[in-house]
Formats: structure tokens, sequence, C-alpha cells
């Protein structure tokens, strides 16, 4: 399990090595594959030195090859017969839905197929897929989980910095600051090689976590190693708003940065008065002068008082909120008093979730963009694209409706009738998954490529077998916007083809050309991408296979890329970040005397999203076989039960039964559920379906429920006997 | 709609700002007598304490084409019939709706001395504006002994202000015990002892009869006793009242305050509302901005016929002192209230010695009052509990220490030896220190070969020193002789 060299042969089906990296997380950990012909497993997964992971890799990406061998792999196609799937050749599965689609496209016109990706795609795969949806369907109706994810952050961070590629800074500049300030993001559990960055501030005493948990990331704030803040769910906002006050109310700011650097910081300041540390106390629940203490240590840490850094990072603890993009931008806001992004050695970011959530948000998975992170309304962004794709610009659909909204649609009067599914579990990782359900329910054909029978595949009309990680070529957008080469090292087993080849396919039969060559559409991509804030111009896979690092934008003019951003200005029309004066707000379904707990979810380690793969992993469900519900001692005197007693959770949608594990680690408010289990252990059957109004994010983090026992634990053996 | 603000504090401001962006039908006026444009007041007694730069209370929000704010104009006289306003310079401003939003002026105690006709004499304040705070920040310079009449919020705010700044302070009070609206008397003796060691004299049930001057500057105070003592600052923080002197003059009902409905709209005129300190609810004005605040919000909601949607933090009671050096917050039920009282269960931890004092109070499983002093932490989480009508434990005390743990030491933080086999010593990989001990015993001689065989500390590399030492440890348990001493680093 040493780490192996970087610099090794790349040799994609030679027998040899395969340097590629893991499937899950937008970490995207380094792996390589070597071949085992004879084992139980089709490869063994070594990790690989990159300065991302550092030859780390977590129980997940150690196991990842398991997924390849999972027992109920899907290997050939399925069409639904007399309620039953049962297998297909591909021939007449693609002709099903061909004709399936053409009629429905006839008598409900295009807009009649709605199309819904994944952030684990391939950018290959995201591109391809948003082209066939505009160039082969002309359907608006396009979106992907990455709404789920990383809406929020994108939306503050375009309105304030001009652009959004998460991290504008490699992850390991992390290292060298004196002060990491982390809102609603566990890495030491999401991401568990990422917390080797954080060992400098650390060591400093400088690692400051926002969570109403004491998570994983929490606990490396003790014995010196920095502060945790514990603030009541959804007021992230308060405790941002109450550090920039005590920068503004003790002078701190870097004023000359923010009078060169920034445009509306007169507007913005009078928000941040209404919100002293003693008023947001009350609200937030973190004590005034921690908050004092905090912004005192951030400004110290701050280049303008000659500090050795300082990042404000954030999380979907704080984004994944019907205020998700105010709480941002109140981060961002943070960041600009203390004059830290587009310095080297500081800085701000969100951390990406999924392995390629950064790259499908930027070449045309959202219902409002085209490839290069273009606006698609924007008629030069259309102009350009449409000339790259051979079609008329105004052949191009404007845009669609977020993926919350588009959910709501299926089915409905003029809503679609059908939808494609490729790399998504939406009848578990959706908000209210009980709505979402009955909405696949109203549809008249639903398609889902998948990898193995995932319960949305379960539900389908058609299900299309494909390859997976280890199996396919491509290229992948890591969280520091940096473009890593996925490579593949075995085929895929049985018919499964990869949904390249599937999307070939399907175009074909309705007389369009698409390729299924990774790198022809990597090229063709680029080209799509030029000129756009996204821009990938600059890149191939030659210079990628070459081991060269490179962040976008990479125009090709400037072919070294950017590693870090916004070192010379922003993004923005003049240069300056825009910042938004922003306000808190309660939660959409905030806690009443009827349901009078907080209900946050979140990950364990050992899952990874709907747990489509890593539920199949036996270690990992050995390690993690369902979900528990924390709460603390204190709650649980207040409700009568004690550790291990099994509870409902109920929120004004749904409610589950889980064991409940009693900790001290969470605030006495709050109950916290983990959301990789489907069917009734759904977390999502209870989180509210409220979305943010500018990024269309769902408030998954947070609603207010009700807990009851339902049972008592069982007693231990020796009890019994006592 | 024509609108006219008389007053640009905090509630009057915010108000005006909210409304021109709700209804782009409201063209407002507003008439702010101070001579700044709104700032932050609730943070004057930091000014005074020195935390808290004046020149950055700024409040006021950016300039809006329908909002016209004209700082330094008084209003001077309200035409009902007219529906005008006339202002100090004589010009009228026509409204359509007319929002008092004038605030409330510091209570001056009829004292010997304090005052002759061209005011309060040279180093007597009172503290309810801008000019007062910078006021007695100029007085406190070279000054050195103060004393404070009034030991509400205020007065405590502001003699621990003063007291920060090196001077030494006698707080004065005429009630029985200190904030007797937040503390009980067990609250207030400890209270007294905190306020001891950060240098603050206590003298209760005590009045200042009159203050001594020297060439017209003060020079000390008589208290009611007789006695004298010397001072060079005289703080009185002894309440404010309404400001209803326009309201008043205008024929609008007034009793402590403007009187208003629940609709914060006068019950003598459809047309004009008020908001804030100067106004007077059914439920009765608190004297809070957090209730001014919601007002304003309700009032915009209504103008604009908007739906109000969910407040930011809603009505609260919550008082929490700003006191440096000094943790000290109330809610609901505190101060004076019958603690026999069947319907209450109230638990009290009383600990003097720590300065710490913490009373909640419950009934029908809700938290409906809390007092507490000397730990934030817990203040702030009985807040949080509090405003947010959560219910409480069967057993209250919980909540009384650390409701919220700190951080019981975590598995890895162990003594090697004492780690159970069960224990999970690297979380990344899910790897017990059972599994180490068991490769250990397998014939793996190093950390690095226990890594490779369990994937330990292959994650983040956090339990690289618990590994290494768990192999040391069970390598010499074993009397392994094969483990060589550089290949396994002992834990510090």
């Amino acid at each position: 399990m040493v780490p192996t060299s970087a610099r090794e042969t790349v040799g994609p089906l030679s027998g040899g090595p395969t340097a590629t990296h893991c499937p899950y997380c937008a970490l995207q950990c380094a792996q390589t594959l070597l071949r085992t012909p004879e084992g139980r497993l089709p490869v063994e997964v070594r990790s690989r030195d990159f300065p991302t992971n550092r030859g780390g890799m977590c129980q997940k990406g150690w196991s990842s090859a398991e997924v390849l061998a999972a027992p109920d792999r899907l290997t050939t196609p399925l069409v639904r017969r007399d309620g039953r799937l049962v297998p297909a050749a591909w021939d007449e599965a693609l002709d099903h839905v061909h004709a399936r689609l053409e009629a429905i496209r006839a008598e409900h016109g295009a807009e009649g197929v709605a199309v819904f990706g994944g952030g684990g795609l391939t950018n290959e795969k995201a591109y391809t897929l948003g082209k066939f949806a505009r160039v082969v369907l002309r359907t608006p109706y396009i979106e992907y989980n990455g709404r789920f994810c990383m809406s929020s952050a994108a939306a503050a961070a375009n309105r304030t910095l001009g652009v959004d590629r998460g991290l504008a800074f490699p992850l390991a500049d992390l290292g060298d600051a004196d002060v990491v300030l982390l809102v609603g993001s566990n890495p030491a559990e999401t991401m568990p090689p990422l917390a080797q960055h954080l060992a400098g501030a650390r060591a400093q005493g400088g690692l400051v976590v926002v969570d109403p948990r004491r998570s994983a990331t929490a606990r490396l704030t003790a014995d010196g190693g920095g502060v945790h803040l514990a603030p009541v769910p959804g007021t992230d906002l308060v405790v941002l708003l109450a550090l920039t006050h005590v920068l503004v109310d003790e002078g701190l700011v870097d004023a000359d940065y923010l009078a060169a650097r920034t445009t509306g910081w007169e507007d913005v300041l009078a928000s941040i008065s209404r919100w002293w540390p003693e008023r947001a106390e009350a609200v937030c629940g973190v004590p005034a002068d921690t908050l004092r203490r905090v912004a005192r240590r951030l400004a110290a840490a701050a280049p303008v008082h000659g500090g050795g850094g300082a990042y404000v990072v954030t999380g979907r603890g704080m984004e994944q909120s019907a205020h998700g993009t105010d709480t941002v931008s109140a981060a961002i806001t943070l960041a600009l008093a203390l004059g830290l992004p587009g310095r080297r050695g500081s800085g701000y970011g969100p951390l990406t979730g999924q392995g390629n959530g950064q790259g499908g948000r930027e070449h045309g998975l959202k219902s409002d963009q085209l490839p290069g992170y273009r606006h698609i309304a924007d008629p030069a962004a259309r102009e350009h694209v449409a000339r790259v794709w051979g079609v008329d610009p105004q052949d191009l659909p404007g845009p669609g409706v977020p993926a919350v909204e588009l959910l709501r649609r299926l089915g409905t009067g003029g809503g679609p009738r059908a939808l494609l599914v490729h790399g998504a579990n939406l009848v578990v990782s959706a908000p209210n998954v009980g709505a979402v359900r009955k909405a696949l329910g109203r549809l008249d054909l639903l398609v889902v490529s998948d990898v193995v029978p995932s319960e949305t595949a379960m539900l389908a009309d058609v299900v299309l077998p494909v390859a997976q990680w280890a199996e396919e070529e491509g290229t992948m957008t890591n969280l520091e916007g940096r473009v890593i080469r996925r490579r593949r090292a075995l085929d895929p087993p049985g018919d499964a083809r990869d949904e390249l080849w599937v999307m070939r396919e399907l175009a074909a039969r309705f007389g369009v050309e698409l390729s299924d060559d990774a790198r022809e559409v990597f090229d063709e991509m680029a080209r799509a991408s030029a000129g756009g804030k996204a821009d990938y111009s600059g890149i191939t896979y030659d210079r990628l296979d070459a081991g060269e690092a490179l962040y976008w934008p990479c125009p090709a003019d400037r072919p070294e890329g950017t590693p870090r951003m916004f070192q010379d200005g922003f993004a923005t029309p003049d240069g300056r970040a825009r910042l938004v004066a922003v306000d808190h707000r309660a939660p959409a379904d905030d806690v009443t005397g009827e349901r009078p707990v907080h209900l946050v979810t979140g990950r364990v380690l050992q899952h990874y999203q709907s747990g489509a793969q890593t539920r199949r992993v036996e270690e990992l469900v050995e390690a993690a076989p369902g979900p528990v519900a924390e709460l603390s001692p204190v709650l649980a005197d207040t409700l009568g039960l004690e550790d291990g007693d099994r509870v409902r959770v109920s929120s004004a949608r749904g409610s589950l039964t889980v064991p409940a594990r009693v900790t001290d680690a969470i605030r006495p408010d709050t109950v916290f559920l983990p959301f990789h289990w489907a069917g009734e252990l759904s977390a999502n059957l209870l989180t509210t379906d409220a979305t943010d109004p500018v990024s269309g994010m769902p408030e998954f983090k947070v609603c207010a429920v009700r807990v009851e026992r339902v049972a008592r634990a069982v007693p231990a053996p020796e009890e019994v006997l006592a | 709609m024509r609108v006219v603000v008389i007053g640009h504090g905090m509630v009057g401001s915010r108000f005006a700002e909210e409304l021109v962006a709700a209804d782009p039908g409201a063209e407002v006026t507003v008439l702010g007598k101070e001579p700044v444009p709104a700032y932050n007041r609730v943070l004057l007694s930091g000014v005074v304490a020195g935390s808290t730069d004046p020149a950055l209370l700024a409040m006021a929000g950016p300039a809006h084409p329908r909002l016209r704010v004209l700082t330094g104009v008084a209003a001077v006289d309200i035409d009902r019939q007219a529906r005008t306003v006339r202002d100090a310079t004589g010009h009228d401003h026509a409204y359509d709706v007319l929002v008092l939003a004038t605030g409330s002026a510091a209570r001056v105690p009829a004292i010997q001395g304090v005052a002759d006709d061209r005011g309060l004499v040279p180093g007597v304040h009172v503290l309810k504006d801008l000019a007062d705070a910078t006021g007695i920040v100029d007085q406190a310079v070279g000054a050195r002994r103060a004393v404070v009449l009034g030991a509400g919020v205020l007065g405590i705010e502001v003699a621990t202000g003063l007291a920060a700044r090196g001077l030494s302070v006698r707080v004065v009070h005429l009630g029985q015990r200190l904030m007797e609206r937040q503390l009980g008397w067990e609250a207030a003796q400890v209270a007294v002892g905190s306020l001891g060691r950060l240098g603050i004299t206590t003298h209760v049930g005590a009045s200042v009869a009159g203050v001594l001057t020297r060439r017209d500057r003060l020079s000390g105070v008589r208290f009611g006793d007789g006695l004298e003592a010397a001072a060079d600052l005289f703080v009185m923080c002894c309440g404010t009242s309404p400001e209803t002197v326009l309201a008043r003059r205008a024929g609008l009902t007034c009793d402590r305050g403007v009187v208003v409905g629940e609709d914060l709209c006068s019950p003598d005129d459809p047309a004009v509302f008020a908001v804030g300190d100067c106004a007077q609810p059914p439920e009765g004005g608190r004297g809070l901005v957090a209730q001014g605040w919601e007002q304003a919000r309700r009032l915009v909601a209504r103008l604009s016929r908007a739906d109000g949607g969910p407040g930011a933090d809603g009505t609260t009671d919550v008082v929490r002192v700003k006191a440096v050096g000094l943790s000290m917050v109330s809610m609901g039920l505190s101060g004076d209230f019958d603690r026999e009282d069947p319907r209450y269960r109230v638990l009290s931890l009383k600990d003097p010695e720590r300065g710490r004092y913490v009373e909640v109070v419950v009934a029908g499983g809700l938290l409906v009052g809390a007092t507490c002093l000397g730990d934030a932490e817990v203040g702030a989480t009985l807040s949080a509990l509090y405003t947010r009508s959560m219910p409480v434990p069967e057993d209250p005390a919980l909540l009384m220490v650390r409701a919220l743990a700190g951080g019981g030491p975590g598995v890895v933080s162990r003594a090697p030896a004492d780690l159970e086999d069960g224990d999970r010593v690297c979380s990344c990989n899910s790897v017990s220190a059972g599994a180490v001990r068991a490769a250990v015993h397998g014939g793996c001689r190093t950390a690095v070969e226990v890594s490779r065989r369990t994937r330990a500390s292959t994650g983040c590399g956090d339990c690289r020193s618990t590994v290494e030492a768990l192999v040391a440890a069970t390598a010499s348990e074993q009397g392994s002789q094969q483990t060589h001493p550089d290949l396994v680093r002992s834990q510090s």
C-alpha cells in the first residue's frame, strides 16, 4: 500500500499499471490499478502520490474495485414488459427508447423529454449529454444532481467574484496558512486525505470549524488545534455576519484592499452593522466573546496585519439551505473584508463534493449553461457553441428550470413525459423523495443508465448497463479546478457499454452524429469552451498524459493555465469583486411546538451519495451497516430515550425509524441522520424541497422534526441475567 | 404613497430602507434630529468601554432614489388635518402615512446640582446618543473615579466599560439589588462579587442626593445618607422614557408611549403608526431593538401588502449584557417572579467563587425563563433553546452545565495500552486496535508493514503516531526481539 511513483507507465489495457483517480469524491485521490487476471477482483487498487491526496486514500477508495465486481452488476439492457424488467439486446432496447421518445415528442413537443445527469460523469460524458439534450432532443429540460451540491456556492461566487471554480487555488496552498475557517464542511470524514492540508493551521491553533456537530473535522480543533463553533442549524449566516461585524467594529478590515479591489462595501456595511455579537449569540447560540476571539484570530492571520495567510472554506452544511447563496455571499464578504481572495497564501473557496461536480456544471449539465460555463441566454455564447455544434443558434433551446422544479413538473400538465437519467439515484438523493417517487411514477417513460440496479433504475422502463470508472477514458475536473485524466484499465463486463457509445447510438437513431471517442469529444469540448469562463482550449490529452498540472482557465493563448485565480483582478467587468448585502432569515421549515428538533443530514465516511456503489461493498457495509440518529444526552433525556432505542423521526413530509445513538458530539437541539440509504431508511423522506431563490438549491441541511421512541434497545445478554 | 418617518434611529432607518425596497410605490422622507445618520445605539456602551470605534457605528444603508433622509432636521409639529409634518427649518412634508420612530429619552432624576440652565454640569452625563458616548469618553480620559447611578443593564455596561478603562467605579442603585428586572436575589449577589473582582464597588438601596462641584465642574457626589465621595465622572443610567412630545401635541393618545394597536396604528388616526421605543403596543414596549425591528418588519409587510415571511429572530426578550469581563444573560421569567408558584420548576446553580450562577425555569416542558452569569457557553445555548421554545430535558439540570459538551478525549488520544480491541484507531479505513494487534501478532514488525496490511493511517494520516505506539506496545508485550527500534517511533 505504499504509494507508487507518479511517473509510471500509462498503459490502458496493456496489462501494465494504469494511473487513474478514485471513482468517488471531488478530491479525486490518485490511484494506480494493477490487473489481477487471477484475482477475485479484476484490479488491485494502490494509492499514488499526488498533490491533493499525498498518497492517502480512505476506505472507500481502497475498496473501490469491489464495485467493479458487484454481484448484481448490470451487464445487459433491461426493458420492462408486463411490469417486469427483462433482458434485451442493445438494438432492441435503444430502438424501443427511440420509438417512445419520438412518440412523446410528436405528442408533447421537444419539452416532453427531460434529461438528468450526475456530478460523477466525466467531462466528456457531461458535455455529450448536454449536447444530446440541446441538439438531438432540443429540450430545455436538462439538469443534474450537482444542483443539490454546488449550486449555492456557484451562484454566490458568480455574482460576487464573477466566476466559480471551486477552490481558486491549489489545495496544497492551505497547508501554509495560519488560519483555515471551515464552515459547514466535514472533510475529515467526507474526503479524509484532505485533512493533511489542515495540519499547518492546526499546528498554529488556527483551524476554525463551524458545525452543529463535533464532527471528525471539528475534533481536529481539540488539543490546541483551533476552535469549534457549534451554531444552531440554519444560522451560519449569522455567524459570518457577526464575525465580519467584529472586524468592522474593531477596525480590523483590510480597508486598502476593499477600496482597490471591491465595490459595494458601503452597501453591505449596513447589513453587517445589524449583527453585533450579542445579538448574533441569541440567534446562533455561539457566545459573543467566542465570535470576537475567532474574528481577531482571522484578522491576525490576514496579510494586512502581517499574518501568514488565512482561508475561508465553505461546504454543503451551509450551502444546502433555502438561503444558501446568501450564506456563501456572507462567507465571501468575510474573506474580502480580510483581503484574502486573489492573494497568494490566502483565499476563499468551497469544497466541491462530487467527483466531477465542477466539470459537470461547466460543460452543460445545468439548465442555464452551455459548455465553457457560458450562459445559455447569452446570444454570443449561443452563437459560438452553435457554430462548434454545426447547428443554427435559433435551434438551441433556452434556459430550463432547476432540478427541484424539474422534478416537480414531471408528468404534470405541460411538464416532461419522459426522463433520461445518467449517473444519479434520484429516489434517494433528491429532497422529499416521497414526492420524487410519485413524480417518476407519473412519467410515460423513464430510462436509467447505471452500473448497478440502483433504486431509481429499478423504477425504470428501460435500464441501460454502462461502464464505470476503471472501464472508461475521460477527464475529471477536481475540487481545485485542475483537469485530470481518468484511464481505462479493463473492459466493462458483459454487454455494459460506455455512455458515450449509448448516446452516440441513440443520437444516430435521430439522425444526429455524435462521437464516442473520449479524446475526440474532449477536443471538441475544448473548442466549445474557448472564450468561455471555463476555457479548456489549451488543454489536450497529450499534455495531461505528460503529467502537466493544468488548472482552468487554460486558453490556447495562455497554455500554462491558472493555478491561482484573481491575482490580477476578479472576473467581473471592472475586475472588482461585487459585495452583496444579505440578511438572515429563519429556515423554511423551522422548529415548532409540534416538531421541536432540528434535523441535519450528512455523510458517514464509509458511504458515498445515495450509496448505490458503497452499499454494495461488504467491508463498507460492515463498518456502517445502516443509518442511526445521532442525538445528545440532553435531548435523549428530554425525549426519555436511551442509546440504542429505536426512534421514529418525523417531519411534515415523512418519517423513518432507526436506532438512536446518544453522543455528546451534537447540539442538544439537533438530531443528525446520514442520507446514504434508500427506501424506508432514506433521510430524504424527511427533508424539505424548499429551495434557494437564486441557486435552486434545496434546503437539505435543516428542517423541523419530532423524535419519538418506538421500541427500547434490545438489552445486552448480561443485563438480562443480572 | 408618501411616507414620512420621524426619527432616523435603528428602527426608523431600517423601516424606511425596507419599505422602499418592498414597495415600489413608496416615497419615503425621514426626519432625523441627530446630526449624524442612523447608527448602532446598542453599541454605545462599547464606545464607552473603548472596544467600539464611534466612527464605525453607522447603520444607514445605501442611498435609494425613493428614500430621502434629512439628517440634523428635527420635526417640530404634526398637522393631522392637513397631513403634514413641519420641520425645524419651517418646511412642511406632506404624508399619506406617518410613522413615529422617535425613540426614547434618558431619564434625568431630580438630583440637586446635576444641571444648571446650560444643561448637565461638566462631568455629569447620561448615555443615550453618540454625543453622550463621546462626551463620556472625553471625560474618562484623565478621570480616576467614576460614579454610575442605576444598576440596570446600561448601568452595568457603563460601569464595566469604565472599569476596563482603568477608572475606579462605584455603582449606586436605589433598588435593593442589582438589575432587579433581570436578576433574582442570589444572582444579584453573585454579580456583586463578579463586579468587585473587576474593581467595581456596588451600593444598593442607595441614592445620590446631590452633586458637588468645584469651579463649575463635578468634584464628587453626596449620597442619600449624607456621605460624600470624590468623583470626576458621574453617569446617570436611570432608564428611558418614550419620546412622545410631538404625538401628545398632535392629540394622539399616549400613555407611557404612543398608544398603538396590534397593527401598530394609532387608535386616533388610521394614517399614523408608531414603531420602536416610542410605541406602546398592547403587549407593552420592552425597550429592546429586536422588538422595534420586528415591528418595522410587520409594518413594512402591512403597508406594502406583502407577505412578511418569517422574522429574522422574532420578538425576543433575551437580555444579553455587553459587559467587558462579565458574561450575563437573562430571558423570560427572571428577576422578580414567584419562585414558589407551583406551575414553575425552578432550578439554580450558585458558584460565587467563580462568579457563576445559572437559574432555569421550566413550565409545561418548556424553558420559560433563565438567568446565566459567568458561563457564556451555557448562556448561549439557553438563549437558543428559549427563543425557539424547544422542549427541555426531564432533568433540566442537564442544561445548566456545559449544555454542549466541548469534547472528551477521543479514542486516538488514549494511551495505546488502554485501547480496547474494538476501539477504532483509524477512522478513514475503519481499522480497530485489535486489527493492528492482530497484524503484529501475524508477523508485521513495523508500523509501515501494519499500514500495508490493515490500511491504518493511509487516509488522513492523523493516527500514524497512535499506530506506531500501538505497534511498539504490542511488539514489546509480545517480547519480540525482532522489532528494530529505528523502525518504530515511540510515542513522545
